[in-house]
């Protein structure tokens, strides 16, 4: 069946509009009238934007042509099974530290696999689709403010998501953990999952979350979260993409910055087939801080992108940006980071540096910062590099009697870790390292 | 001298870069278990080269000769192997390893070896007991050691590390290349302290360097002169005080005359 549309359709949207025509009438029956229509304006958006093309710069280095020819519609609308595969993911991936724990599987909130109860006052959390409803002051405000861009894969979220998780933090409320957010896939094909995810980070709050994607099967995640930051709000985010080895990962992260906030940013991307992590900061308050970090490790026929937007909107901004990749096999991985400094936003202090490790003659790195400023008076820089590991580390190593194998492996550990040592909680930089570790053993085999 | 075979035996050496270039034309030298050599002479002479053919460092062609080290065909172990089978080589300038801690390192360094004579490995404190003894022989604190690999020292600072994981490594033969430059005088003495202590009957030092300087506080049994890569001079340690009295051009143009 297809539905009657009076807009421009993208021969590849047809498919996802027929879907969205035919499916989950529980849920549209449910669903407030608001979120119906904000769904059916982005499904119109979707269809006349299409998939990016490989023109738009942003999606330069991503091959989605598979995508293109074989459409991954949404999951169905079962409720999440934890059966024992999951349980055994969820053991393998899971922080072994403290934390409330929110678990998403096959794209909605498993409240038995969770572990919530305890939070201080003043602090929600809790799964998207349950927050439509329960806490339509937040869910709505948020979720409604407008897709200023063309942003296609944003669009199909939006009218798609069937879940994903909701953080308020009311003002001067320090969390004393992180929040683990796992978003498991329990092994379906050829579907996808859509989630939408809000944190809202009031004034002079403290928090910390862990995001982390994996999952079985073959399935395209297509996630979006939202942060925004009150006044003096200080927020961290590290995400951890371990998807599964034929998974494609698309994720979206956009954080908008009140006066005096701090984020801290961190992405780790170490499974999946192709995995794309976008992340956009506006800086909308004076003096804020941004620290945006990450690295991506790949072998076999993996891709990887990072794409970082940093806007700089108001005076006083400070933003810090350490970037390493690592590709070997065929792997093919790229880094564009644009910081842009608006007129009148003077004494910005922005630096970027992408540092990228080629490990073999068939893999590849692209890197492409991008400034622009129309300030006079600020401090931009930035660094690329793309290389091999260096031979006369390698000697001495050998010279020390360190075989050649575990050498590599000591100088590929060492070069993420000095990205990852960035993350300032020392439990969750000693998760990340240990998932390193792990994905490191496989790394040249 | 005992009749046992020496440790290394070099003969007539040659080596060449790539770019077709002889950098060491033949060289014979021969160190006994016990013996501290000096091999001296100037800039350019092949100094460097030999100690770097020696532990193994890629882009030299050997196109002649031999080296026998405990028996065994040198050329024919990677230069991993070579450091497991005890020779160990300081460089003149140490490597700067960002993210690899200078612990975590020494440690790997020391199990690769135990592991190729058979022996278990260290664990953390075993190791770090080890690594004390150590350190106040060269005068070391225990921050340099949670630093990574060389990143941020001082020139005096490498050099120290650099005998103080000959310490911990305790090779059979160690080849000490330049380890005095850049040394200002209360370094130098550190460093000649340390090695001293670590001479021993079943251990043999080679000293490379330019200068006699090292040589007044490490004691030679014999001094060799290295000119156009070719050995032109042998004797006791006298012959480093004549040298520097003399200089290198004197014999140089000896050399040529001949």
């Amino acid at each position: 069946m297809s539905a009657v549309v009076d807009f421009p359709v993208k021969p590849e949207a047809r498919p996802y509009l027929d879907a969205f025509g035919s499916g989950d009438p529980g849920r549209r029956a449910r669903e407030p009238d608001w979120l119906a229509g904000y769904r059916g304006r982005s499904l119109a958006r979707f269809a006349e934007l299409g998939f990016p093309s490989r023109h738009s710069e942003a999606w330069r280095y991503l091959d989605l042509r598979a995508l293109e020819q074989t459409p991954m519609l949404p999951a169905g609308a079962a409720r999440p099974v934890a059966g024992e595969a999951t349980r055994a993911q969820l053991a393998v991936v899971g922080f072994a530290g403290a934390a409330y724990r929110l678990v998403l599987v096959d794209g909605r909130f498993s409240p038995e696999l969770s572990a919530i109860e305890g939070l201080p006052s003043g602090v929600w959390l809790g799964g998207m689709a349950a927050a439509v409803t329960e806490r339509p002051d937040l869910a709505r405000s948020a979720i409604e403010a407008p897709l200023e861009t063309a942003r296609p894969f944003a669009a199909l979220n939006a009218a798609f998501f069937a879940d994903g998780f909701v953080l308020d933090i009311a003002p001067g409320v320090a969390l004393d953990r992180p929040v683990e957010i796992i978003h498991l896939a329990s092994g379906g094909t050829g579907s996808s999952l859509h989630t939408r995810s809000l944190v809202m980070a009031g004034a002079g709050s403290r928090a910390s979350i862990l995001e982390t994607f994996a999952g079985h099967g073959s399935y395209w995640r297509n996630d979006v979260v939202e942060l925004r930051l009150a006044t003096g709000a200080e927020f961290a985010r590290v995400g951890l993409v371990e998807e599964a080895p034929d998974a494609l990962h698309i994720g979206e992260m956009l954080a908008v910055l009140g006066p005096a906030s701090r984020i801290a940013s961190f992405v780790l991307l170490l499974g999946g087939r192709t995995v794309r992590h976008e992340a956009t900061v506006q800086s909308q308050g004076e003096a804020t801080h941004c620290a945006l970090h990450g690295a991506f490790v790949l072998s076999g026929r993996q891709e990887a992108n990072i794409v970082t937007t940093v806007d700089h909107a108001a005076p006083g901004g400070e933003t810090r940006e350490v970037f390493k990749g690592v590709a070997a096999g065929r792997a093919h991985g790229a880094f564009q980071g644009r910081i842009t400094v608006r007129p009148g936003a003077q004494k910005v202090d922005a630096h970027q540096l992408s540092r990228n490790l080629v490990l073999s003659p068939r893999a590849a790195i692209d890197t492409k910062p991008e400034l622009e400023i129309y300030a006079d008076d600020v401090k931009c820089s930035h660094g690329a590099a793309v290389g091999d590991l260096d031979e006369a580390a390698l000697f001495y190593l050998a010279t020390r009697g360190i075989g050649r194998k575990e050498a590599r492996h000591m100088l590929i550990e060492a070069f993420v870790r000095e990205a990852v040592e960035l993350v300032g909680s020392p439990q969750l930089r000693e998760h990340l390292l240990s998932r390193l570790a792990r994905r490191l053993a496989m790394l040249e085999e | 001298m005992t009749a046992a075979a020496p440790m290394l035996e070099i003969s007539n050496l040659h080596a060449r870069l790539a770019d077709g270039r002889e950098i060491l034309r033949g060289i014979d030298l021969s160190v006994n278990s016990g013996e501290v050599h000096a091999i001296m002479g100037p800039n350019g002479s092949g100094k460097s080269t030999l100690a770097a053919v020696l532990a193994g460092r890629d882009g030299y062609e050997m196109s002649e000769g031999t080296v026998t080290y405990l028996g065994r065909d040198l050329f024919a172990m990677p230069a991993e192997e070579r450091a497991r089978e005890g020779l160990f080589l300081a460089f003149q300038y140490p490597v700067e390893i960002p993210g690899v801690n200078n612990m975590y390192f020494l440690r790997a360094a020391i199990n690769a070896q135990r592991r190729h004579r058979g022996e278990p490995e260290l664990d953390a404190g075993q190791f770090l007991r080890a690594v004390r003894a150590k350190l106040k022989l060269l005068d070391i604190g225990e921050d340099l050691l949670q630093r990574a690999v060389n990143v941020g020292f001082s020139g005096g600072e490498k050099k120290r590390n650099e005998i103080f994981q000959m310490a911990m490594l305790e090779p059979r033969l160690a080849i000490l290349d330049e380890t005095d430059s850049g040394l200002d005088i209360d370094a130098l003495k550190v460093v000649a302290r340390g090695v001293n202590q670590q001479r021993a009957p079943d251990r043999a030092i080679v000293m490379i360097t330019h200068y006699q300087r090292l040589l007044g506080y490490v004691e030679p049994d014999r001094v060799h002169v290295l000119q156009g890569g070719r050995i032109v001079e042998c004797g006791d340690k006298d012959l480093a005080v004549e040298l520097e009295r003399r200089g290198y051009g004197l014999l140089g143009d000896a050399t040529a005359a001949e």
